[in-house]
Formats: structure tokens, C-alpha cells, sequence
């Protein structure tokens, strides 16, 4: 249908419209016109991504100078499909209605493990092995042997596409990554490189948010889009803790080891290219005395290795003379990757400033901050240099080099903490180097400060003001969006205490307590009895899971829930884990029923939906809080204290708070849909957890259903289940949670969605 | 756990109902009126549904009737029990669907243990048939129940009946597992291309694989309320369902027997069959006895039947009376629901009744073909026990019209 948002005209491909998409578009509309940010939350099944794209290429249509692409970020290669099928259907939809071919083009990358159509390459299985081999194929070096010596294999995609693909534009249209691979097959042009070769000119991109904040990859792939474009971060709720990891090194004994290994070859080679061939390294040691500008140019294939920093800085100085030649540079690697060896040596655990760690190498080992700045650019230099085209190996040593670049470059919102062993091991030495980035808004900054509008959306952003705090940046619009229901269709419910009236709480005080993991036990078999299908269960740690799954064995809890249904359990293992998943759905399917018992922050929780009658109810054991002795944790909250006033302990709820949210929001994937939220903590009930919650929730949590014990909940349960059973169609959600076009335009409808934009 | 559940529920544990929300004050701030409507609409409700004219009905219906009887059917929220609760429904059940589908077979399973067992086979007898629900409240129930089990045995009784009946399977599910041997997703598939159409009344929450199981077989799936909605859905199984396209018509060879000697129909003159004769409904058991002249014979064989309807034992010719047949006749011509208007000025009484309307009475109904007005309770009795209109019937015009 066509809609007038705001005096926007919006095709929206789809008869019907939830009220709420509309007063999304609304919202949007306003912060594209301020050209500002937004943080917009709605809940996850009412249509989400095809509400963003309608709206935004609408917009491009009427304002192509104003607003010239849209980068869409999404999490996992799942939904980048599914955002590319929902743009797919509404470009259809555009064609249909204006009757001819849209100029329109939109494409999605991913990385070449997901878009290789190399005969033998594309077999692998991991994601670094294809670069490498990627990388062996197609670095400058090795076409520049090729063109020499036939023998050396090279990729003829990526000749072809090098020879032909860049003066032929993709023709418009909307390319998932199956899409490009065909297409690359036809025209014998790589599909990776033609897609990164297209992001330039697309209107529309869609990947991962990496390529964005991962300042490794973002600097390559995606330095050249305009300033006026408009990027979109879906499911973003955890958008500060990728900033951060993105920006994080992790350093083990086994890493410093396998450098060792590295260097040693580093040094082989250098020594043989000496006898052969020293003209090469002359030459390399002039270019960096000119400094590494014209290093990047036409280097597009060797991105393997880059600089963690934005570079602009250091590609403008030259490279400091103790580390231009090739083996004075090999030496001070090696005294880098000893120095913290020795620094690793440690048995307490140590935590220092960038600040302290620099002034440390410099009086052990006399190295100075400025060469340790150039280290990554250097390595990258060296290695291009010695034409090493395995770069599988040669990992670690990036890593270290990205860890010196980073030390050097930053001062503020970094941590080195030194780790002897793991708390839970004490007598184990394992030593770690955490090299951690407390403040998300670092990766995040040059985003924000370069594109004119950034959307940050997601089902669960509650509490909202927390998220302009940690990112550092002013949003123009900051909403929250409503579920209208023709039906109540989800049931959130507070249960505080057993049939014994113990209370009910994973406080670290109580959760050893025979009593409360009986409470929780039964709790789970009840509900079992009374819930039809599948029933998701978190826990707030994998340890916490492992502890209450045998104590409930060894009450006979395990036994009595296996009379309902079967009992599935994630793990710390993926392929364990899918292979239980597959399972649980199978036994949902057949009418088995079962239970699966997950962790919250684990892979279940955030990447899977529950739709139906895969996720009848979930279950909250406890309140998911981080695992707060961890002294990175403990480093980011006193700089958050410091640096941005935010409270320890909001912090730490806030966390807490949107992971059981995700949590809740895994059962509920649309208005069809239903579901039961138990969330079996006393402490939920207190008001600074429950206003945390989303508002959509936290509109269903009626006061009489806070504060429950077992038999209570089942109760409810049961009569609500069963008035969910009965026949629900499409007629009854007609006019209330779903609207015709008619619907809309009539003005009482008008006159509601105004209120609602005005209400929040 | 299975002890908490026994004990009985006290109706504080139950959660509130709020039942003076659904009533709304009128405009003079009573309640009467609104009550009366609140009543009006549901019975109106109920008896809409159930007139969607269908055009060719399966008056000949082979049904199974699976009942649950897992650990689960002792749980209590159905009184005394779900079992009991739902084997007193069947017999009314029973009793109803013999009623109204006069030459139709009936069947009885039940599962529990993940297996099936056969309580009743096919049979066109009601007494046989409620005896068996009357001794099944001693059986303990246990387990879980297996859907594909009971599918299967159900499936494999009616796979021979022929092809013009119609097959049905009602199961009465009160678990939310089954546990089966293999696939379930075969069975759905047999039962499809056997044209079996499966019915599931769940008494606990919607589970999955029976929305699934009826929506693929093409029968309905609901779940109950409470005891009144449960007694309502079981009962909506009584009206013969719409047959599928798939299903030829054909002649069904079926006997008259005589009645009484007194009544001399031509059909029955040969004094042997008056002669003392054992029934044969009664053979088998030791109950039986020598029979007087009263009785029906088969006109094929000759074999003495106590009742009818039933198919004869020693020819399996099937034996109606007239009077079945015709009473299963107005499913084929169901009467078209009655237009609700608001209150004419013009009449000041019911046709059927002769009762006066009153002011309480917000709406009267209206037939299509004789335009005559009559009121909710007429309108009510004629949809559900007369299924005639009286209007029509006594205007000579429109009678006739639908003879012809």
C-alpha cells in the first residue's frame, strides 16, 4: 500500500500495517529530516527491518541529494538474508506499482568464507583458512610472480574481475550473497571482490557490523562511503560490547609461543632473500623512509593485515629508523614478544595504565612509544615484502603487533590487566594478558562523527538513556515503541517464592541453598506439566547451570521432568549445542515436547528465535548479571564511574536487565505468536529491575502477577494457555493491531498514532 | 509433585475472575437489560455456528472415538476428574450421535502406557457402546498416551469401511506429550490418503502436532474452556461434517425391516417371521434370550434383530426404519439462518409462540422465505430440534416450493 508519512510518499509492500510501523516511520522520518541520530525500540515481530527499508528508500527517492545510501548492520549472515528477501520483496513491490525497473541496487558482503566460489578454496571449512588462501592467490606479489612463472596458481575469478568486473557496473537490482556467487559463476568474476568493488557506488549495503566498527576492517572496506548516507544498526543492543571487543587483545602463553615461531621464520626468510634477492628489501626500506602513504595504494587484496588505528596520523610521518630495516625490525619484535614473556612471568595479577606499561618496556627493554606504533604497519610492510603468502601462521604475530599499536596509541579508556591463572583454577598457571577497552565509544566515534544519521534500533534497548551515555553521542530522537495486541499474547510473571514460601533468588548468598534450587526445580516441573511443546530455560551462568542440574539429579527433579518432557542442554560447545537444538526442535515437532536449558549471554540467547510453538515459555532463572569479580569488568566500571557518572550498580542492572530482556524476547517473534515469561527472582520485583525492562513487557506485568509463588504461576498459566488455544484470526487483529489503508488514513486512527509518538 | 496435584483445588488457589467487569450498567444505570442481551448473544452465537449449510453432508459416519486416559485425565481441573468428566460427556455424546446419525458405527479407543486398546469396535449399537464408557471410570489412569499408536489402530479399523461413508477419528486429548514409536508424520499421511478426517478436542493447551494433525486431515482442533465450553465442542461433533470432494456417491443397499405382526406392511408376511426367534444383538452374551414376535427381521436373511439401526450380523445388510432416515434427511437441507432485525413495530407477537414482545426484547428473527417474525427462544428451538420453519411449512405457497 502507499502510505503519506509526514508528506513522505511511502510504498510499503505488505496490505496490512501495525500501527506501530507507522509510527516508526514517523520517528524516523523526523530524525532523517534533523539529519541527527535515533535510538528506536520496538519489539521484535512487528516488522522491524521492512519498516527501515520502506521508509528509508522512500526517502532516498524523494531526497536522492540529501541522502545518497544506506548501510544496514546487521549481526549474522541468517539475517543479513533476511533483510536482503524483505528489501527484495519491496523493490518487487516498487516495480509493480511504478511499472518498470528501479535504479535501485542493493547488495550484501559478507566475508569470503560466505562468498569464495573458488573450486578448492571455497571447500574450507574456517573463515581465516579461506583468507589465507585467498590471500596466497591473490596478494600483488604472487599475480606479479604469475605474470613471471605460469606454475604459480593464482585465482582466475579474481583475474577476471580485475580485468573486466570494475568498468562494468553490477546492473541494479537486489543481490543476496547466493546472488552474487551466481552471478560471479556466469561472468567468472569473484563475487567477494566485485561486491566490495560495488559497496562505492550501491545505494544500498547491507553486512556485518564489523566491517563498520572493527576499525581492522572498516578502514578497508568501507573508508569510501559518503558522509551523507544513513547507517543502521539492527539488533543492536549489544552494540557496546562489539565496539569493545572490537578494540580488545587477549594475549596467552601458547600466542607468545607460536610468535617465537614466527619470527624465527620471519628471520630465515629474511637471511635468504638477502643472499638472492637484497635489492627488494633496499627498495622496501626507501619506501618507508618516504613514508607509508603510497604503502596502501592499489593494495586492495592484501587487507589481511592493516593498522588497528584509524592511520591518517602515522601514514603521514615516516617510519622511525630503528625498525627500517628488516632485521633490526625482526629484533625488536623479538624483544617485544620477550619483554611480555617476561611480563607474563607474574604470580599475582597485575592491572596497569598503557600509560605504565609503556613507561615499563622502555626501562627494561629501552623500546620507545613511537616505534611501537609503527609495529603493525611495519609487520605488514615486512611481510608483503618477503612475499610470505601463508598468512594463516602468521596470526599470532598480527595480534601482537595490533596489541604494541594499539598500547601506544591510546592512553584513556584502556586497561592492561595480567591474569596468572583463572579464579576457578587457582593452582593451574595459565597466564593472560588482557589488553581492554573500557569505553565503547571509541570504536564507535568515527561512525557517528561521519555519517549524518545513525540508526540504532533493536526489540530490547530498555533503558534507553543508558545507551547516549555509554556511546557517547546525542540522539535527535529517542523513542520506544508499544506492542498494539488484539489479544494480551505474552504473560510476564514475577515468581518470588516456592509452595514453601522460600524466596526464590540467585543472590550469591542463597544460590547454594538446597531449598532454593529445590524451588527452582519444581518450579520447572510445574510449569512443564501445564506448558504444551517447547519451554526455554536461561540460567545466569554455565556454572550456575551445572550446579543446579546436579543437585536437581540428585533430588529426582531430572526424573519427574523427564515424565513431561525431554531435556536438552547447551554448552560451552557449539557443535554440541546445535546438535541439541536440532533435537529440541524435533521433539517440539513431533509433540514430544521438551525443555532447553540455556544460559543467558550464550549462543541460544541471543542468536535464536523461539517462534511459536518452539518457545511457549521461558523461563528466568535468576537475574543474569555479568560475572562481576572479573577485573575487566571491574576496570570498565570505575571508568564508567569516572569517566561518564554512571553508577556501578545502574551499570551492572542495566546489563542484567537487557540480557534477561533478550532472554524474555526469544518466545515472542510476532502478533500471532504467544508466550509465557517467568522470571524466578525475588529481586525482579524491585522497582529499579522491573522499570528496566521494555516497555512492551513491561505493559503486560500486571502488579498482581509480581510477586508468585509456584502453585500461583501454574494456575495462571493453565486458564491463560487455554484461552490462548482458542480459534484467533486475522479478522480479529483487523483494526486494532493490524491496519488496512482505510484503517490508517481514518482519523481517529491518525488521532491515536500522534498521541502515541507524543505520549513517550 | 504428582501428590500436589491430587489434593484437591481450593478456589482461593485459583485466580481471581472478575465477573462483574463483563457486566456494564444501561443508560438508567440497570443491569437487567444487559444481562438479557449478554445471554441472547451467546445462544445466538452457538446457534449461528452451527448453521453453516453445508451441501453434501457424510450421513453414513464410520467414527473412532479416542479417549485419553494418561496420568494426566486424574488431574482435577474438569470435576470430579478429566476422565470421568470427559466419559459422562460421551455418553451423552453417544447417545446424541446415534441420535442424529441413525446408520452410522461408532468405535472406542483408548490410549494410555504409550499404547492404544480397543474398548468398542465399530458398531452401530449405543447400549454396547455406553456400557463400555460406564466400566471404563474404574480404569486407572497412567502414563502417557500415544497419538501415533491410536492413530494407527484407528486407522487400520476404518481403512475397509466403504469409500461413500465418511471416516472420522475424534480424539480427546488431555496430555501435552505423546510419545510414539516412530514417525508421526507417516501416520498424518496415511491418514490423508485414506481420507480419515481427525478431530481433537484438547482439555489442557494448544499443542502442536494435533492443530497440525487436524489442520492436514482436514478436521478441526479446538480446546476447552471449561466443563460447559468442553460439553459444547464434544457436542458440535455430532452434526455429520461437510464431505470432501474426493468422495463418490453411490447407492447403499439397506433393508426395511418389518414391524410389529400387528402392522402389516407387506414387507414382512410369512408367519415365520413373527415365530420365537433369538436376537441376535443378544447372542453372544448370556443375557440372551428366546425373543417373542417383537422384533425385526432382517427382509434379506431373516435374522431377528431387538433394535435398529444395526448392521445385520448374518448378511451385513444395513437395517434402517424409516423414521432414521428421515431424521437424518434435514442435515442435507439445513434451514437458512434467520436475518436478527431490530424490532419491528408492526408485529406485536411471535409466529411460533404467540408470545408478545416486550420491551426487554431487543431482537426478533426473521425468516428469508415467509418473511414472519419470531422470537430468540423460537428462533433457537427451530434451529436446533425442529429443523423446519413453521412459517414456511404453514403457507401453502413456500411449501410447496420446497417439496418440489
Amino acid at each position: 500500500m502507499k502510505l503519506n508519512v509526514d508528506g513522505l510518499l511511502v510504498y510499503f509492500p505488505y496490505d496490512y500495517i501495525y500501527p506501530e510501523q507507522f509510527s516508526y516511520m514517523l520517528e524516523l522520518k523526523r530524525a532523517l529530516d534533523a539529519k541527527g541520530h535515533c535510538l528506536l525500540e520496538m519489539p521484535s515481530g512487528t516488522g522491524k527491518t521492512t519498516t527501515l527499508l520502506s521508509l528509508i528508500v522512500a526517502y532516498m527517492k524523494a531526497h536522492p541529494l540529501d541522502l545518497t545510501k544506506l548501510v544496514y548492520c546487521s549481526r549474522t549472515v541468517p539475517e543479513i538474508e533476511k533483510v536482503m528477501e524483505e528489501l527484495r520483496k519491496l523493490m518487487n513491490y516498487y516495480e509493480k506499482e511504478m511499472g518498470m525497473e528501479q535504479n535501485i541496487l542493493g547488495l550484501a558482503l559478507s566475508s569470503r568464507k560466505n562468498l569464495c566460489i573458488h573450486p578448492s578454496v571455497s571447500k574450507e571449512r574456517e573463515g581465516k583458512v579461506v583468507d589465507g588462501r585467498c590471500y596466497s592467490l591473490t596478494a600483488s606479489f604472487v599475480r606479479a610472480r604469475h605474470a613471471a612463472d605460469d606454475a604459480v596458481p593464482i585465482c582466475e575469478f579474481y583475474e577476471g574481475f580485475d580485468a573486466h568486473g570494475k568498468e562494468f557496473p553490477l546492473p541494479p537490482g537486489v543481490y543476496n550473497l547466493d546472488d552474487l556467487k551466481e552471478y560471479g559463476q556466469t561472468k567468472r568474476w569473484c563475487p567477494y571482490f566485485l561486491a566490495r568493488h560495488t559497496i562505492t557506488h550501491a545505494n544500498i549495503v547491507v553486512y556485518s557490523y564489523h566491517y563498520l566498527l572493527d576499525p581492522k576492517i572498516a578502514e578497508v572496506v568501507s573508508k569510501e562511503i559518503s558522509k551523507s548516507s544513513v547507517v543502521v544498526f539492527d539488533e543492536a543492543h549489544n552494540i557496546d560490547n562489539v565496539c569493545i571487543d572490537s578494540m580488545s587483545v587477549k594475549i596467552t602463553k601458547r600466542l607468545l609461543d607460536k610468535c617465537s615461531n614466527s619470527i624465527t621464520i620471519l628471520e630465515t626468510t629474511i637471511s635468504n632473500m638477502k643472499e638472492n634477492d637484497s635489492k627488494r628489501l633496499e627498495k622496501e626500506y626507501k619506501r618507508l623512509v618516504e613514508g607509508l602513504r603510497d604503502a596502501t595504494i592499489a593494495r586492495e587484496t592484501d587487507m589481511a593485515l592493516v593498522n588497528p588505528v584509524l592511520p591518517s596520523e602515522i601514514l603521514e610521518e615516516a617510519v622511525p629508523g630503528t625498525i627500517r630495516t628488516a632485521e633490526h625490525f625482526v629484533a625488536f619484535l623479538k624483544r617485544v614478544v620477550e619483554y611480555i614473556k617476561t611480563r607474563l612471568r607474574v604470580q599475582h595479577v597485575v592491572q596497569e595504565s598503557p600509560a605504565g606499561f609503556l613507561r615499563d618496556i622502555h626501562t627494561k627493554v629501552c623500546i620507545d612509544r613511537k616505534p611501537l606504533r609503527f609495529t603493525a604497519e611495519r609487520l605488514a610492510s615486512l611481510i608483503r615484502t618477503l612475499e610470505i603468502s601463508d598468512l594463516t601462521d602468521f596470526s599470532p604475530l598480527v595480534t601482537v603487533s595490533h596489541f604494541a599499536t594499539l598500547v601506544s596509541t591510546y592512553t584513556k579508556g584502556f586497561t592492561i590487566i595480567i591474569e596468572p591463572f583463572e579464579d576457578r583454577a587457582p593452582t593451574v598457571s595459565n597466564p593472560i594478558l588482557y589488553f581492554s577497552c573500557l569505553d565503547s565509544s571509541i570504536a564507535i566515534k568515527p561512525v557517528f562523527n561521519r555519517f549524518q544519521t545513525v540508526v540504532i534500533t533493536s526489540g530490547t534497548l530498555s533503558p534507553l538513556d543508558m545507551y547516549p551515555k555509554i556511546l557517547d553521542f546525542h540522539p535527535v530522537i529517542m523513542t520506544s515503541f508499544t506492542m498494539t495486541l488484539a489479544r494480551p499474547c505474552i504473560l510476564p510473571m514475577i515468581v518470588s517464592k516456592g509452595n514453601d514460601q522460600v524466596a526464590m533468588s540467585s543472590r550469591y548468598e542463597t544460590r547454594e541453598d538446597t531449598a532454593v534450587i529445590r524451588n527452582y526445580g519444581n518450579l520447572l516441573v510445574e510449569v512443564a506439566a501445564a506448558v504444551p511443546d517447547g519451554i526455554v530455560c536461561f540460567f545466569t551462568s554455565y556454572l550456575y547451570l551445572e550446579t543446579i542440574v546436579s543437585s536437581w539429579y540428585d533430588q529426582g527433579i531430572i526424573d519427574q521432568l523427564q515424565r513431561h518432557k525431554l531435556l536438552f542442554i547447551e554448552t560451552q560447545d557449539a557443535a554440541e549445542t546445535s546438535l541439541a537444538l536440532i533435537n529440541y526442535i524435533k521433539a517440539c515437532d513431533n509433540g514430544r515436547g521438551a525443555v532447553l536449558l540455556s544460559v543467558a549471554r550464550g549462543k541460544v540467547s541471543e542468536g535464536i528465535d523461539f517462534d511459536h510453538h518452539l518457545g511457549r515459555a521461558v523461563l528466568m532463572f535468576g537475574i543474569p548479571y555479568v560475572y562481576t569479580q572479573s577485573r575487566i569488568l571491574r576496570a570498565r566500571l570505575e571508568y564508567l564511574r569516572d569517566q561518564f557518572q554512571i553508577r556501578e550498580n545502574d551499570f551492572l542492572t542495566f546489563d542484567a536487565m537487557r540480557h534477561a530482556a533478550q532472554c524474555l524476547g526469544r518466545c515472542m517473534r510476532g502478533k500471532t505468536d504467544y508466550g509465557i515469561m517467568v522470571l524466578a527472582d525475588k529481586r525482579f520485583s524491585r522497582a529499579d529491575k522491573r522499570s528496566k525492562l521494555p516497555k512492551w513487557i513491561q505493559e503486560h506485568l500486571k502488579d498482581t502477577n509480581c510477586n508468585l509463588s509456584t502453585e500461583e504461576c501454574v494456575q495462571i498459566c493453565k486458564r491463560w494457555l487455554r484461552q490462548m488455544a482458542q480459534p484467533f484470526s486475522r479478522e480479529d487483529q483487523l483494526g486494532i493491531s493490524l491496519l488496512t489503508l482505510e484503517q490508517l488514513q481514518s482519523e481517529e486512527m491518525q488521532k491515536k498514532i500522534q498521541q502515541r509518538a507524543q505520549g513517550v | 509433585m504428582a501428590d500436589e496435584d491430587e489434593t484437591k483445588e481450593y478456589r482461593w488457589e485459583s485466580g481471581y475472575e472478575k465477573t462483574w467487569e463483563a457486566i456494564k450498567e444501561d443508560d438508567d444505570g440497570l443491569l437487567e437489560s444487559n444481562v438479557a442481551d449478554l445471554v441472547a448473544r451467546a445462544k445466538r452465537k452457538r446457534a449461528a455456528l452451527k448453521a453453516t449449510g453445508a451441501i453434501q453432508l457424510g450421513m453414513m459416519r464410520h467414527l473412532f472415538v479416542v479417549v485419553d486416559a494418561s496420568a494426566c485425565m486424574f488431574l482435577q481441573d474438569l470435576k470430579p476428574t478429566r476422565f470421568l468428566c470427559v466419559l459422562k460427556l460421551l455418553e451423552v455424546f453417544v447417545h446424541e450421535f446415534f441420535d442424529l446419525n441413525p446408520i452410522s458405527q461408532l468405535g472406542i479407543l483408548t490410549t494410555k502406557m504409550k499404547r492404544s486398546e480397543q474398548i468398542t469396535v465399530l458398531a452401530g449399537n449405543q447400549k454396547k457402546h455406553i456400557e463400555a464408557l460406564q466400566q471404563l471410570k474404574d480404569l486407572s489412569c497412567e502414563g502417557e498416551p500415544s497419538l501415533q499408536n491410536s492413530l494407527e489402530r484407528a486407522m487400520n479399523g476404518l481403512k475397509n469401511m466403504p469409500a461413500h461413508s465418511s471416516r472420522e477419528i475424534l480424539v480427546l486429548f488431555g496430555s501435552l506429550t505423546t510419545c510414539d514409536p516412530g514417525d508421526i508424520q507417516k501416520t498424518i499421511k496415511a491418514l490423508k490418503d485414506n481420507n480419515i478426517r481427525v478431530s481433537i478436542i484438547g482439555l489442557a493447551a494448544e499443542v502442536r502436532i494435533c492443530r497440525e494433525i487436524a489442520k492436514k486431515t482436514g478436521g478441526t482442533y479446538n480446546v476447552l474452556i471449561d466443563d460447559h465450553h468442553l460439553k459444547e465442542l464434544i457436542l458440535s461433533q455430532v452434526q455429520p461434517p461437510a464431505v470432501a470432494g474426493s468422495i463418490e456417491a453411490s447407492l447403499v443397499k439397506m433393508g426395511f425391516p418389518g414391524g410389529t405382526p400387528s402392522v402389516n406392511d407387506g414387507t414382512s408376511d410369512s408367519s415365520a417371521d413373527h415365530a420365537p426367534a433369538y436376537c441376535l444383538c443378544h447372542i453372544d452374551s448370556e443375557t440372551s434370550s428366546l425373543m417373542g414376535p417383537n422384533g425385526y427381521n432382517c427382509p434379506q436373511c431373516g435374522s431377528r434383530y431387538c433394535e435398529l439401526p444395526v448392521e445385520c450380523k448374518q448378511c451385513g445388510l444395513t437395517l434402517v426404519s424409516a423414521p432414521h432416515l428421515a431424521r437424518s434427511y434435514h442435515h442435507l437441507f439445513p434451514i437458512k439462518p434467520f436475518i436478527e432485525r431490530a424490532q419491528v413495530p408492526n408485529t406485536t407477537h411471535c409466529f411460533a409462540c404467540a408470545k408478545l414482545f416486550v420491551e426487554a426484547e431487543t431482537n426478533v428473527y426473521e425468516c428469508e422465505n415467509c418473511h414472519q417474525i419470531v422470537c430468540l427462544d423460537c428462533d433457537l428451538f427451530i434451529r436446533e430440534t425442529l429443523h423446519t420453519c413453521p412459517g414456511c411449512a404453514s403457507d401453502p405457497v413456500t411449501a410447496q416450493m420446497k417439496t418440489n
